[in-house]
């Protein structure tokens, strides 16, 4: 490939969401896994050996070469172990040398901006600056699961204002002064300050919404989208690169990232055999939520509701077959070379150097979340980074220990 | 006779309030509860004797937007200008539910304006012993059921299944009842003022009501001087769908000095 590509400087993120993975044997006597899914279902012991079991994954990430591991927040679910994502990424920090960590992350409204700005300022000075952080609005369902002050009508006008305030505390001198209508400083004053100069790179994690793209080019932060169909996040990079250079700077590939399942084995019958039992419960039951969980008052408009409500897809997707989902979902199982040309075929597509990968996912057994792991470094990784002028050897620890 | 509301649009603060009037006579407002489903006909028989007036709040029926409502003051508020742009000085007002706090937070603020005053199942106050049911996080498939003691309120007014457009326009309500009753459904100073409320007031409720348990009739009594009580037996909270004779008392009550 002539000049430069998003193949030259890839980079691979492995996200953990850490599934409490045991499905109870009365699933379907729940209507949702989150919100009101009785936390009788929680049990300590086992959750113990769950986050045990995930940073081992998560150091397997750094000794295989990843480029970075990435965290994110949910609540009341069984979705995820991780409802203080920064507590997670604290233990990471200290359970790694050289990866960086992406926290995507902290929904700002459900804190107060000025101790996430201090808690993440915390993280990258301790890692040395290695911090990466996604800012999202946070799911309808974290707004039921979480304190009536925080209005769903509110939400955005909320959110816009959190990020205006950690920007602030992390790139004016402190001590300064904010007068907002959610928030008001009289002395926002950091400290400590971020290790990375002006600040470590963000992103903001969006479902495709134009409102999302706009706020990531205003605050010059990357963007990154979760489970839309492959389609819309298209028309939401083309909009955010059109942004951009509207806004009179040049769109980098960086600056894109995209979220893939994905599962590598010998050959394509073996992978799809061996993921789809689970990546079919992470739709069926992991992600099981009803629309009013989904969408709380006011979390979105009237329109916005209208169109969600008119589409039969949107409206049942945890119903959604294996064929539906793997033709409108980032989802890639199988032989190395399959699995290698799809992602490839993503990331130009998409025009994004930003790979998010999942590879420990539904109720996988560590077993195979460890092979898919190794498989995906050795076999997968390099195959891609050989199409850019970039470090095209395997991404093996030698390797990844000399890039840095 | 066969009455029928007359609706028009009345331009407040660059939104558009609807206001549905029916009857000749003194001014009697009705503020509605969150949610305007089941329409305000029931309510036709006061217009034999007022001027009926029962506007749609911002955010709900065939009224505009107003994302700058986030509390129930801005609310009294609105109405403030609602009723100079109707040249409504003097008036009786009925609050139904979330429209009987509203009408209990006007109400304070505007002693003069009130000349009689009645509370309907109202919205608006803690009370721990007899909570209030959390209308957010009622199941859709339960909601009929909490709302009224007879679901035949509701015949022809929910399509089955509901459609699109009918769910979108609920949502649009619970949207702007969440702007006001999101964090909280009750205004914890709202009982160091009630005293306030000196216009002979009528506090009526049905006995039967799944939403504010009929037992808060008792706290509101206590903190409204002089307050008269009415209760109906068998009845939910769509009291005035439910039971003519809650139509009835509201015409008895604020008629009763009238010599018309």
């Amino acid at each position: 490939m002539a000049g430069s590509s998003v193949f030259d400087d890839i980079q691979f993120y492995l996200l953990n969401h850490h599934h409490y993975v045991d499905i109870p044997p009365e699933a379907d006597d729940y209507d949702s896994v989150w919100v009101d899914l009785p936390n009788a279902l929680f049990d300590p012991e086992r959750g113990h050996e769950l986050y045990q079991r995930f940073a081992r994954e998560l150091r397997l990430a750094e000794a295989l070469g990843f480029d970075a591991i990435a965290l994110n927040e949910h609540h009341s679910t069984q979705y995820s172990l991780m409802p203080a994502t920064s507590v997670r990424a604290g233990y990471m920090v200290a359970q790694t040398e050289r990866i960086k960590l992406m926290v995507a992350g902290v929904p700002i409204n459900l804190s107060w901006p000025s101790r996430v700005a201090e808690e993440y300022a915390m993280l990258d000075v301790m890692s040395g600056g290695r911090m990466e952080f996604g800012f999202p609005l946070g799911t309808g369902m974290e707004y039921w699961s979480n304190a009536g002050q925080l209005n769903p009508a509110t939400a955005r006008a909320r959110f816009r204002e959190g990020l205006e305030v950690i920007k602030q505390a992390w790139t004016l001198p402190g001590p300064s002064r904010y007068d907002g209508e959610f928030f008001n400083y009289r002395y926002l004053n950091t400290f400590p300050r971020p290790f990375q100069k002006p600040h470590p790179k963000m992103y903001m994690v969006g479902a495709g919404s134009e409102e999302t793209v706009r706020l990531a080019v205003e605050f010059e932060a990357g963007y990154s989208v979760i489970f839309v169909p492959i389609r819309q996040q298209l028309e939401a990079f083309a909009l955010f690169r059109r942004l951009t250079e509207e806004a009179g700077r040049t769109p980098r590939p960086e600056d894109l990232a995209i979220t893939n399942i994905v599962y590598v084995a010998d050959t394509d019958a073996e992978a799809v055999h061996e993921a789809k039992p689970h990546i079919e419960r992470f739709f069926s039951w992991f992600h099981r939520v009803p629309a009013k969980y989904l969408l709380p008052p006011g979390y979105v408009t009237f329109d916005e509701f209208l169109r969600r409500a008119s589409s039969a897809a949107l409206a049942d997707g945890t119903r959604a077959t294996w064929d539906d989902m793997t033709a409108i979902a980032r989802i890639a199982c199988g032989s190395p070379e399959t699995v290698a040309d799809l992602l490839a075929h993503w990331a130009e597509d998409a025009q994004t150097s930003r790979v998010i990968v999942t590879l420990s996912i539904g109720d996988m057994p560590e077993w195979k979340a460890v092979k898919n792991m190794t498989l995906f470094a050795h076999e997968v990784i390099p195959r891609i980074r050989a199409r850019g002028a970039g470090p095209a050897a395997p991404a093996a620890e030698p390797m990844a220990a000399a890039r840095r | 006779m066969t009455r029928s509301f007359s609706e028009h649009q009345v331009a407040v603060n660059g939104v558009d309030v609807a206001v549905l009037e029916a009857g000749d006579g003194e001014p009697l407002v009705v503020f509605h509860g969150a949610g305007t489903l089941t329409g305000f006909d029931s309510l036709l028989p006061l217009a034999d004797r007022f001027r009926l007036i029962v506007p749609h709040h911002p955010g709900f029926g065939l009224s505009g937007d107003d994302h700058t409502i986030s509390h129930i003051e801005d609310l009294a508020r609105h109405y403030r200008d609602v009723f100079d742009a109707l040249d409504i000085r003097d008036l009786s007002l009925v609050g139904h539910s979330m429209g009987g706090y509203l009408a209990a937070t006007f109400a304070i603020d505007s002693s003069e304006r009130v000349r009689r005053l009645v509370l309907a199942a109202p919205l608006g106050l803690r009370v721990p012993e007899h909570p209030t049911t959390d209308m957010f996080t009622i199941p859709n498939e339960e909601l009929e059921a909490h709302l009224a003691a007879n679901p035949s309120v509701f015949d022809g007014k929910v399509p089955d299944p509901p459609t699109p457009e009918f769910l979108a326009s609920r949502y649009r309500e619970a949207t702007a009842a969440a702007r006001i009753l999101w964090e909280r459904p009750y205004d914890p100073r709202l009982p160091r003022w009630l005293h306030r409320l000196t216009m002979p007031t009528l506090l009526i409720w049905g006995d039967a009501d799944r939403m504010i348990p009929v037992q808060q009739i008792d706290v509101w009594a206590d903190l409204v001087p002089g307050a008269e009580r009415r209760l109906l037996p068998g009845v939910g909270h769509l009291l005035f769908d439910e039971s003519p004779d809650a139509v009835a008392a509201v015409a008895e009550f604020v008629g009763e000095e009238l010599t018309v």
